[in-house]
């Protein structure tokens, strides 16, 4: 503002005596120092303004899908510590410890960007209709906490069916929200971040398949 | 470059240190510098070779002669005074942003009317050795907000618990950084789910109700506390947001889940099958 005000009253004591060369003399020298400051400036603010903001489908996305990984890693440890099925038990833990260091990979992007683990906007809402697919908090194939009671306390083969029914379900809520960022952000890291989850949990969800149709198949046997 | 334009009429003197103060971008040399020349064109002083550093701006002289007439130059000015109060839009708002963007969460929990931080003001009472087995007398401060606790932790994977929990497991959770809503049992049904509605789903959350609580609701993080007496008070999400996870002692990749999931204010450190899997 200072700056403004200092300019404009020369200008209007030169203005009489020698106008021209006076007032442009003054004003390249004006410009020329008003530019490289304003550059310099928007240089030093270049990061703040670009990266993904508080409400951005990227930030969205990161806090998110940590909560539907954190759930993730819950069933798979879960599984892992009740199972005795070996199949169950490896895929369990791939799915627990892959998705924890996903969890640490989004919260530092979090920290990166100087936002917080927790938006101020409600789950799913950087998804267009997002928030009507949030049911009692829950995201797109969440387990309830019904769901979780019953696997804490299910064993045996029972267990391994109900792990893999939630776990399937899970993953198709997960890749639906990996789509959604896919449409949605130009922010490199996050597309071969999401790219990768979406290959992940696809090949998983054909492992828990057949493992699915397997236990089944083992349970019309007996 | 060298050629001096009629009207060239700088005196080395002032030439040079108009260049020397407009090079150094100081604030206040621009604005005396002009006054300088104005005094300097009268007295003509020719000066046809260029000193060095003045001589850049004397080649685009002679363009701008024809366009200003007798008088202040309005049009200039006017056009000097809008792209200065839009660079300093520009540079305000940009400094704001920077100055809120990078304000730390710390900074802001500081910020929310009657916060307690413990990590202030009793950092002691935080500090710990080792997990502790069975039960474990917290009287300073009620709910409990951090120091020593057992081995396993209260599940706080968005948990809402409908009967008090142990302190001993939830101080735990809160050292991961959780955030654990407590209330008065006798709290309203509407603002209980007001609370629930912040926790359902959400890692990192649990709730509970707390007997002999001093106000309807208190808020803890690992060395914040505060209490508030009804649902809708805005400083409950501003609590949430500072501290969530933030909080926490170990990381964001502190576990909530696998934690002990039953209520009772009993702790269970020695119950067969939690004190396994938790802190191997």
């Amino acid at each position: 503002m200072t700056t403004v005000t200092m300019a404009e009253t020369p200008v209007e004591e030169i203005a009489p005596a020698r106008p021209g060369p006076r007032y442009s003399l003054f004003a390249l020298t004006l410009a020329i120092i008003v530019g490289l400051v304003l550059g310099y400036l928007g240089g030093l603010l270049t990061p703040f303004v670009t990266k993904p903001g508080d409400d951005s489908p990227e930030a969205g996305f990161a806090r998110d899908m940590t909560t539907h990984h954190a759930q993730a890693v819950e069933m798979g440890l879960i599984a892992y510590r009740n199972s005795d099925n070996p199949a169950v038990r490896q895929i369990a833990i791939d799915i627990a410890t892959n998705q924890q260091g996903e969890i640490g990979m989004m919260q530092s992007w979090l920290r990166r960007w100087k936002l917080d683990p927790t938006g101020s906007q409600p789950p799913m809402a950087w998804m267009p209709n997002g928030a009507a697919m949030v049911r009692d908090g829950l995201m797109p194939g969440m387990a309830t906490p019904e769901e979780m009671e019953q696997l804490r306390r299910a064993r045996g083969r029972e267990g391994d069916i109900l792990f893999a029914e939630l776990m399937i379900k899970h993953h198709i809520g997960g890749i639906h929200m990996v789509d959604a960022i896919l449409m949605r952000t130009n922010d490199e890291e996050v597309i071969e971040a999401a790219t990768r989850m979406k290959n992940t949990q696809r090949t998983e969800v054909n492992i828990l398949r057949q493992l699915l149709q397997d236990l089944k198949e083992s349970a019309k046997d007996n | 470059m060298s050629v001096s334009t009629p009207g060239g009429t700088q005196r080395p003197s002032s030439d040079e240190s108009t260049a020397k103060r407009g090079a150094a971008g100081a604030k206040p040399a621009a604005g005396k510098a002009p006054g300088t020349r104005s005094g300097a064109g009268q007295t003509s002083g020719r000066r046809p070779a260029g000193k060095g550093p003045g001589s850049k701006g004397k080649g685009r002289k002679p363009v701008t002669p024809v366009k200003v007439s007798q008088g202040p130059a309005w049009g200039p000015i006017a056009l000097f005074t809008a792209v200065g109060m839009l660079a300093v839009g520009i540079i305000g708002y940009g400094a704001y942003a920077v100055i809120e963007g990078t304000k730390s969460w710390q900074e802001r929990a500081a910020e929310i009317p009657g916060i307690i931080n413990v990590r202030e003001t009793d950092p002691k009472h935080l500090e710990y050795e080792r997990h502790l087995p069975g039960k474990i007398e917290y009287t300073k401060y009620i709910p409990p907000v951090g120091g020593v606790h057992n081995n396993a932790w209260q599940n706080c994977m968005g948990d809402v618990y409908d009967a008090p929990i142990a302190n001993e497991h939830a101080v735990h959770s809160l050292e991961h950084g959780a955030v654990w809503i407590t209330y008065r049992p006798d709290l309203p049904k509407d603002q209980v789910e007001k609370l629930a509605e912040r926790v359902r789903g959400k890692e990192k959350m649990m709730m509970s109700p707390y007997e002999g609580l001093d106000a309807p609701i208190s808020l803890q993080a690992w060395g914040y506390q505060l209490k508030v007496d009804h649902a809708d008070d805005k400083r409950i999400d501003d609590f949430i947001k500072a501290l969530r996870v933030n909080a926490s002692i170990e990381g964001p990749n502190a576990l909530c889940a696998n934690g002990v999931t039953e209520t009772g204010t009993t702790p269970r450190d020695d119950a067969a099958g939690h004190a396994e899997l938790v802190n191997p």
